[in-house]
């Protein structure tokens, strides 16, 4: 019966042409900022310093794709509400935490799999580039290198479940999206500009989406989260705002 | 047989009781024509029945049990709430791939249901592109979908065209013929006298009439009879089982009886009549009668 649901959802999801094309779209927001960004980084090497070059090459592109994802993963639960299609997906599936869980374990799996390829591109890609510019490039072998490309991965499906969950409780798509982008792009990347230095700081070291990009780096930073316990974080925080999705779900009217 | 049953059913949005208490039985083998005025409850009640809203009061019950208990839904219960909740870029065929996908249904059911409702032409169209009429046709083939045994349609003659309401009856008359439950809610008494064999007439969330199709035939109709001297012919037709209305000028309304019969207990009670007319008061009015008070909205003359 769950298998049924799940098979369901993966249905509804590939007969919208326009959501593949969105996770196309988002490998290649990964994969080609990404790129960029790396070269530009291994042109700027002094040879002096820390040069993380698995980290260069995954965190520039992710930026863009995160927001992709995220929304892709918003829709998936909001476009329901918006076609009044929440109510067919209920009378086929009564049971609320199992259709919830069809659509989590569905998205979950495929912005997995999207990350994972997108990763992987963006780091090949990327340490080329690198060793291009002249600057010393990684290799899958090196210690930590593989936990942070297959890391990166993982925070992509995170993500995604960040916007199911938010889509399922916000249920708009105009406003799941605005928390969504507030949550993983605005706060953290613009607020420890913005806020006093101590309050920045634990922006930096503790907010979800920047504690879970730990698991990208290779080189160890005291003053931030260890790879394991930032990803942890990211997930708890993600399982968190499923479980008030699925709190609420379970309750309301559709 | 499996029939739908309604206890005490309640539910309240603020402090506005959408239905209130509704009892009723909808029987397998009929159908029942789910009639009131706008905002009397019934698609509310619809959708308490399928488990989408939670009823504050009472239950909904699919041949004794919940819907969100049933282990099969859909191929016990088929419903048609509104034709426009598809996602507009999916194909209809997909649309009824995914439905098929989540019953467990073979995919040759959704070819065969696109059959059924005349739109395996446009199988592999988008839906956004569909008239309403042909969305109608595909929330019709998602609920035949799993063969279920009861069918829920909230006004599926909305937006059809003659023939599609032609259809529309037929299809719903064979399908309480093979036995099932069909319950179709519509704001039209002139269709449902074509169509449903029981009523339920609803106002402002309670029961008003939960009667046989034939009955509110006989009741609303009757027939105009004047004679020199009306008292011996009331005693006639009453003792003959008629019902014997006196109207404001004098006349008598007679239900429940013929004419001509009426004509021949005149002549056996040696009474002039000076006119016999029948009367068919319109099924139309009989049920605006009956729901006058539970109006909700009310066009004011101006
Ligand atoms: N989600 C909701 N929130 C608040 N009030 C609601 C909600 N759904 C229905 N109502 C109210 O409940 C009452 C019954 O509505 P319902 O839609 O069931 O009526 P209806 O008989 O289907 O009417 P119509 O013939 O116009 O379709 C109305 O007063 C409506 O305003
Ligand atoms: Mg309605």
């Amino acid at each position: 019966m769950r298998a049924r649901a799940l098979r369901a959802e993966w249905t509804k999801f590939r007969t919208v042409p326009s959501n593949l094309v969105t996770l196309a779209a988002a490998v290649v927001l990964m994969v080609g900022p990404g790129t960029l960004t790396a070269y530009r980084a291994g042109e700027g090497h002094q040879g002096a310093g820390v040069f993380d070059a698995a980290n260069i090459s995954l965190y520039g592109g992710f930026l863009f794709a995160q927001i992709v994802v995220g929304s892709l993963g918003v829709m998936v639960a909001s476009s329901e509400y918006a076609t009044g299609m929440i109510r067919t997906s209920l009378t086929a599936v009564p049971r609320r935490a199992r259709l919830l869980a069809a659509k989590v374990t569905m998205f979950g799996a495929v912005a997995l799999a999207a990350g994972q390829v997108a990763s992987f591109a963006s780091f090949l890609l990327g340490q080329v580039v690198i060793a291009a510019a002249g600057a010393p490039a990684a290799t899958l072998g090196q210690p930590g290198v593989l936990r942070a490309v297959a890391g990166m991965g993982v925070v992509w499906a995170l993500v995604g479940l960040v916007g199911v969950a938010l889509g399922c409780l916000l249920r708009e798509t105009m406003i799941a999206t605005t928390v969504l982008v507030a949550i993983n792009f605005i706060i953290p990347i613009i607020g420890p500009r913005l806020l006093p230095e101590a309050a920045g700081a634990a922006v930096t070291t503790y907010w979800p989406i920047a504690a879970g990009l730990r698991i990208t780096t290779t080189v160890a930073d005291p003053a931030r989260l260890g790879p394991w316990a930032g990803l942890g974080l990211l997930a708890a925080f993600t399982a968190l705002l499923l479980a008030a999705a699925f709190a609420l779900f379970r309750t309301r009217d559709a | 047989m499996t029939a739908i049953e309604l206890k005490a059913l309640t539910k309240r949005y603020g402090d506005r009781t959408a239905v209130d208490g509704l009892t009723c039985v909808i029987e397998p083998g009929r159908v029942t024509g789910f009639l009131g005025p706008n905002g009397a409850g019934k698609s509310t009640t619809m959708r308490m029945i399928l488990g989408l809203d939670r009823p504050d009061g009472g239950g909904a019950y699919v041949g004794g049990r919940r819907y969100t208990d049933l282990p099969d839904p859909m191929r016990e219960v088929g419903a048609l709430l509104d034709a426009r909740a598809v996602h507009g870029t999916r194909t209809a065929r997909d649309h009824l791939l995914w439905l098929a996908h989540a019953a467990g249904l073979p995919e040759s059911r959704a070819d065969e249901v696109l059959r059924q409702v005349g739109l395996e032409s446009v199988a592999r169209r988008r839906v956004r592109t569909f008239s309403l009429g042909m969305s109608q046709r595909l929330g019709i083939a998602a609920a035949l979908l799993g063969d279920p045994a009861v069918l829920l349609f909230d006004e599926p003659v909305n937006g059809l065209d003659p023939e599609g309401v032609k259809w529309i009856r037929e299809l719903m008359r064979g399908l309480a013929g093979e036995g099932r439950a069909v319950l179709v809610s519509s704001h039209l008494m002139s269709e449902m006298a074509l169509t449903a064999d029981h009523l339920l007439i609803i106002g402002r969330g309670r029961l008003i009439a939960d009667v046989a199709m034939a009955d509110f035939v006989r009741r609303s109709s009757g027939v105009l009879v004047r004679a020199d001297d009306p008292e011996p012919l009331v005693k006639r037709l009453t003792g003959e089982g008629a019902e014997v209305r006196t109207v404001a000028d004098g006349g008598l309304v007679v239900g429940g009886m013929e004419a001509g019969e009426i004509g021949r207990a005149a002549l056996a009670a040696g009474v002039a009549l000076t006119e016999l007319t029948p009367q068919r008061t319109s099924l139309e009015e009989a049920y605006m009668e009956l729901t006058r008070d539970s109006l909700e909205f009310k066009a004011v003359a101006v």
